[in-house]
């Protein structure tokens, strides 16, 4: 009897623990991409050659939809932060890696997976604003690595950087305008920081 | 008998019962080349924090305590091995790439940093795992520092 309240206490316990987030949409989704890619593999085998040029990389929405976040941050706003998170999720999962040259789809894997980790992450924090803005920070990173990969999407940048971020250590952010917008101390300091280049 | 003894007594047979359906064990048993503590050069001390703190849950091998052979205890924990390997498995730590590497390490040092990690219920039955405030400080300044140059390196 003692161990059957002990279990039913210690289920009471774990249960209470277990808040860890559900990848499991994500997951479905990114299988069903797989699955499809399959499917046309066979059929578009001629076409992918022509494709593999990686127009069909969505740099553009990707550094949109961080620029979402980005802006939300800035705003304080969590909860816009995590739609924009979950809107980058769903542009990655459009991604069909079989249309991009061999190196891009390297270098596209590893920035993805990364990519795909933080928004995630962004995107099932709501209320948790310091927990989406550390996640941020490692996006910002994936974010540049991509567009001198990938390019700009013919859109002008600019490389930001404010040294109070991140506990005193610094902090980068990509930026659509010339004036400062801090996405990590938001309204308590929103001018703080510099323009360290611009991307055009 | 009485109203409650009945329930009584049917609550301990589905106890019993399902005793007997036993999740798969999380035992591999062997030292991989791809662990986190063959790929990077990790200080002994942290190593063992880690091992008490950590592997039990983000690693392919698990320490069992006893009542992991008591139902509904041992599905919790493999639920939680599941989902926590699933997050990060130092077992693998390898075969990630440099990026992924220096992320996880990252996002290690604030999990700690921020008490969320080990797990509340975790920490309740494994005294080892409840680092002091140093312990802490050790492995979260060991983990920023090995990310910086990992980051800095080809």
């Amino acid at each position: 009897m003692k161990i059957l309240i002990f279990s039913i206490a210690m289920t009471a316990t774990n249960l209470m623990a277990c808040n860890t987030n559900d990848n499991k949409a994500s997951e479905t989704t990114k299988s069903e991409v797989t699955k499809d890619t399959l499917a046309q593999q066979s059929a578009t085998a001629d076409t992918v050659a022509q494709a593999s040029t990686g127009t069909v990389f969505p740099v553009k929405e990707i550094i949109g939809r961080y620029l979402q976040v980005k802006n939300a941050l800035a705003k304080d706003n969590s909860k816009d932060a995590a739609n924009a998170g979950n809107e980058l999720v769903a542009s990655l999962a459009q991604i069909d890696p079989t249309k991009l040259s061999p190196e891009q789809q390297k270098s596209y894997t590893e920035l993805a997976d990364d990519l795909n980790e933080h928004a995630e992450h962004i995107g099932s924090n709501p209320g948790k604003i310091e927990h989406q803005r550390e996640h941020f920070m490692m996006m910002s990173k994936d974010i540049a690595d991509l567009v001198k990969t990938f390019g700009n999407a013919g859109q002008t940048l600019y490389k930001d950087f404010c040294p109070m971020a991140n506990d005193g250590k610094g902090a980068t952010w990509i930026s659509e305008v010339k004036e400062i917008k801090n996405p990590y101390l938001g309204s308590k300091m929103p001018d703080c920081g510099t323009l360290k280049e611009t991307i055009k | 008998m009485s109203g409650v003894k009945k329930i009584l007594l049917i609550l301990l047979m589905a106890f019993v019962a399902i005793q007997f359906i036993r999740p798969a064990r999380n035992e591999d048993g062997q030292d991989l080349a791809t662990d986190f503590r063959k790929v990077l050069i990790v200080p002994e001390q942290i190593q063992l924090l880690m091992q008490n703190a950590c592997y039990d849950c983000h690693s392919n091998h698990t320490a069992y305590p006893w009542y992991a052979n008591i139902q509904p205890m041992g599905w919790l924990m493999a639920d939680h091995i599941k989902k926590g390997k699933a997050a990060l498995n130092l077992s693998d730590f390898g075969s990630k790439s440099k990026r992924r590497q220096i992320s996880k390490l990252k996002q290690m040092a604030n999990q700690i940093k921020e008490d969320e990690m080990p797990l509340y219920s975790y920490k309740l039955m494994h005294k080892k795992a409840n680092l002091t405030k140093d312990e802490k400080n050790l492995i979260i300044t060991w983990m920023n520092n090995t990310a910086d140059s990992l980051a800095t390196t080809d």
